[in-house]
């Protein structure tokens, strides 16, 4: 599945990215393949969204969110 | 050491990394800000002592990588490819996120350059329990490691000293690999590093410095509180202005009337005196009473950044900036602009898609500026008492602010139309890293303040001085023999006799205004802008106003005191009292005043902001559209109020 599928308050492992300029950006910003990532909070229009991995912040759009393969964590 | 050595480092890190407060306080005020055409727009520079040698110092823009993603990482990039051998880069991290601020870091290193590693934010190591063996960290990156407190200015004396004793190392963090991707790379690089944070830091308690930020965001982000507070902070910094400004603005302005009084009591009558009245001390003060305003703005613009608080009104509104063709990151240029479009512009570098990028810019000039405040205070003042008030708000502030939206919702329908007309493939983003609340770091907004007001009252003022002298020669002089025409006509005996010799002098003045060279040129402009309403008075402002938009006052200031011998009255009253030449009228009726207000919320008319778009497009095309769109929508605009009040 992909991380815009999540609900607010789950989590994932990143598996892929599959855009690599994104995928650049976001191992930048802390975000790396093989960790865990949680959807933190959907913004009130519903898009953007704001996810975290460890102590990382950062909201990105749903369109880039679909760009991240991730396996749920239940 | 001798006294001529000097030094050069270079300062980068990540964003939120409190490199701004390093900077600040290694540099003090001895530092530049180009926010000017003509001077270096991409970066601050400044200089500081260690003992006698002199150290130049250069502050990037904040980057997570050298893989740019926006214009503003090119510039850092860019910088740091071209530093030398003897320059030293300082890397600036936040101690309490080192796994993913050390990335830059190893590909700086890579590239063969020279590092002193900064770790910053100790303190709140300290306070999450968690430590960092620091001798082991230096050992394994084999770099000299500094951990600062730039908030409190702790460790910048151990980072001086291991400026100056700094020596030439050879380094590299991963093997030269060149079949690898730049994903692979990164992947192996960070891979590297968190065995080396694993090995270095050691963790006695939680960090909890997220907590509080999620208790806010909760408030913050919301959907209907959300929205509430950041309309309600809009609000408050449009009346803290107004209300707070009003004050020192008197202040300035009764001490200026005083200073043009001494200068013109005190020195002998001549053109001298008239040139340093008239053109030098009407113009100067016509820029320093709004000093109070642009620093307030300045001011409150700067907390929202540095608190944290930006970010989230990007989250906020990025879905509904995302229709009209913009992005989240466009709240800050949009935001900033209505201090001054020229850093809003350049701040427009985070957006990393192009056709957002420059949609954001080319709209930004509609939100009105604090150069427009001038023009927007003298005019309201005109046909809106100070005292009168609609409920517990401030008629005046009410109606500025409602000029400020004009020029919002503008930008935004603009915007929606350009969306429509570019054309562009590449997909848009939006990353933005939500940062941790935290209180403003006060001396950086004194710092941010001085240098916005210094960059206005010097860069922009040179040009208004210039401006108000060469006024001051072409409403002072013209063809002589339209000249000598108005004294003879008062020369006559049975004129005389009508009028005591004041009257007389009035007279000439104002006639010998019409027959100047401005006269001239404001009356060749008339009748294109007749249909607004405006007069040749208005039109010569109109054509000064040009070079920028502070200059209508200044220039309404030297019209208006040729002919008032003894100054005793301030611009204001004798605008009040101005008569139009052809229907005998106050000029400033209501028509003609909103009609002149609505133009300069639209006419794109700054010189420097021009200069700054043609930069930062790369193109002549953009600019010129921006002038004729933004001129179509004053005229049309301004044409139509002119009828309706009428």
């Amino acid at each position: 599945m992909t991380l815009d599928q999540l609900i607010e308050n789950e989590s994932g492992i990143i598996k892929q990215i599959n855009d690599e300029s994104l995928a650049i950006q976001l191992l930048a910003m802390g975000f790396l393949i093989g960790e865990e990532v949680k959807l933190e909070r959907v913004a009130p229009l519903n898009d953007p969204i704001l996810i975290t991995s460890g102590t990382n912040h950062i909201s990105i759009r749903k369109i880039d969110a679909k760009n991240i393969d991730i396996e749920k964590i239940r | 050491m001798s006294e001529n050595t000097s030094k050069n480092i270079i300062l980068i890190g990540n964003p939120n990394t409190g490199k701004s407060s390093l900077f600040n306080s290694l540099t003090g005020l001895n530092q530049k800000t180009g926010n000017f055409p003509g001077v270096t727009v991409d970066k601050k520079t400044g200089v500081f002592y260690i003992d006698q040698t002199k150290v130049k110092i250069t502050d990037l823009p904040g980057t997570y990588s050298l893989n740019p993603n926006s214009e503003d990482e090119k510039v850092a990039k860019k910088h740091i490819e071209e530093a030398t051998i003897n320059d030293i880069i300082i890397v600036v991290t936040d101690a309490t996120n080192l796994k993913r601020n050390l990335l830059l870091y190893t590909q700086i290193i890579d590239q063969g350059k020279q590092v002193i590693l900064v770790l910053n934010m100790m303190d709140l190591l300290q306070k999450n329990k968690h430590e960092i063996d620091i001798t082991k960290l230096s050992k394994l990156l084999n770099c000299p490691i500094i951990p600062i407190n730039a908030r409190i200015g702790k460790g910048i004396e151990e980072l001086k000293f291991a400026i100056n004793n700094y020596k030439i190392k050879k380094n590299n963090f991963i093997e030269n690999n060149h079949t690898s991707n730049p994903v692979d790379e990164t992947m192996l690089r960070l891979n590297k590093i968190n065995q080396i944070v694993i090995d270095c830091l050691t963790k006695n308690g939680e960090d909890k410095s997220y907590l509080l930020t999620k208790k806010i965001d909760n408030i913050i982000t919301h959907k209907f509180y959300g929205y509430l507070i950041f309309i309600g902070i809009l609000f408050f910094i449009f009346q803290a202005i107004f209300a707070w400004s009003a004050y020192p603005m008197n202040l300035i302005e009764t001490g200026f009337l005083w200073l043009s009084n001494v200068v013109s009591n005190g020195l002998p009558k001549g053109v001298l005196n008239d040139l340093l009245v008239n053109g030098i001390i009407a113009g100067l003060g016509g820029i320093v009473i709004f000093i109070p305003q642009i620093a307030i703005l300045f001011a409150l613009i700067t907390i929202l950044e540095d608190t944290g608080y930006m970010a989230r009104v990007s989250f906020l509104m990025d879905r509904i900036l995302r229709q009209f063709g913009l992005n989240g990151k466009s709240i800050i240029p949009l935001l900033s602009s209505t201090a001054c479009a020229i850093p809003a512009i350049m701040s427009a570098r985070t957006i990393s898609n192009y056709k957002e990028r420059l949609i954001t810019i080319m709209v930004a000039p509609l939100i009105s500026c604090s150069a427009r405040i001038p023009v927007y205070t003298i005019l309201i003042a005109l046909v809106v008492p100070q005292d009168s008030y609609f409920g517990i708000f401030n008629m005046q502030g009410l109606l500025i602010m409602g000029l400020y939206l004009l020029g919002f919702v503008a930008a935004i329908l603009s915007a929606w139309v350009m969306k429509l007309i570019i054309k562009s493939k590449q997909q848009s983003t939006f990353t933005l890293e939500m940062p941790i609340y935290r209180a403003p770091r006060w001396s950086n907004i004194g710092f941010e303040i001085f240098s916005k007001v210094k960059i206005f009252l010097f860069d922009a003022g040179k040009i208004i001085i210039a401006i108000s002298i060469i006024l001051w020669v072409l409403s002072s002089y013209g063809p002589d023999k339209n000249f000598k025409k108005i004294t003879d006509k008062y020369a006559t005996e049975s004129i005389q006799q009508q009028y005591s010799k004041q009257e007389i002098n009035a007279f000439v003045a104002a006639e010998k205004l019409e027959a100047s060279y401005a006269g001239i040129i404001g009356k060749t402009i008339e009748p294109v802008i007749r249909p607004l309403g405006f007069d040749w008075k208005i039109g010569i402002s109109l054509v000064t106003s040009f070079a920028a938009r502070e200059v209508f006052v200044g220039t309404m200031a030297t019209l208006y005191s040729v002919g008032d011998e003894n100054n005793t009255k301030s611009i204001r009253e004798k605008m009040m009292t101005a008569i139009d030449h052809q229907t005998g009228k106050k000029i400033y009726t209501k028509a003609t005043t909103f009609s002149l207000l609505i133009f300069y919320v639209f006419a794109m008319q700054c010189m420097a902001t021009l200069a700054i778009v043609y930069r930062e497009t790369n193109s002549i095309k953009w600019p010129i559209i921006q002038v004729v769109y933004m001129g179509a929508l004053a005229y049309i605009s301004s044409f139509l109020v002119y009828n309706i009040f009428s």
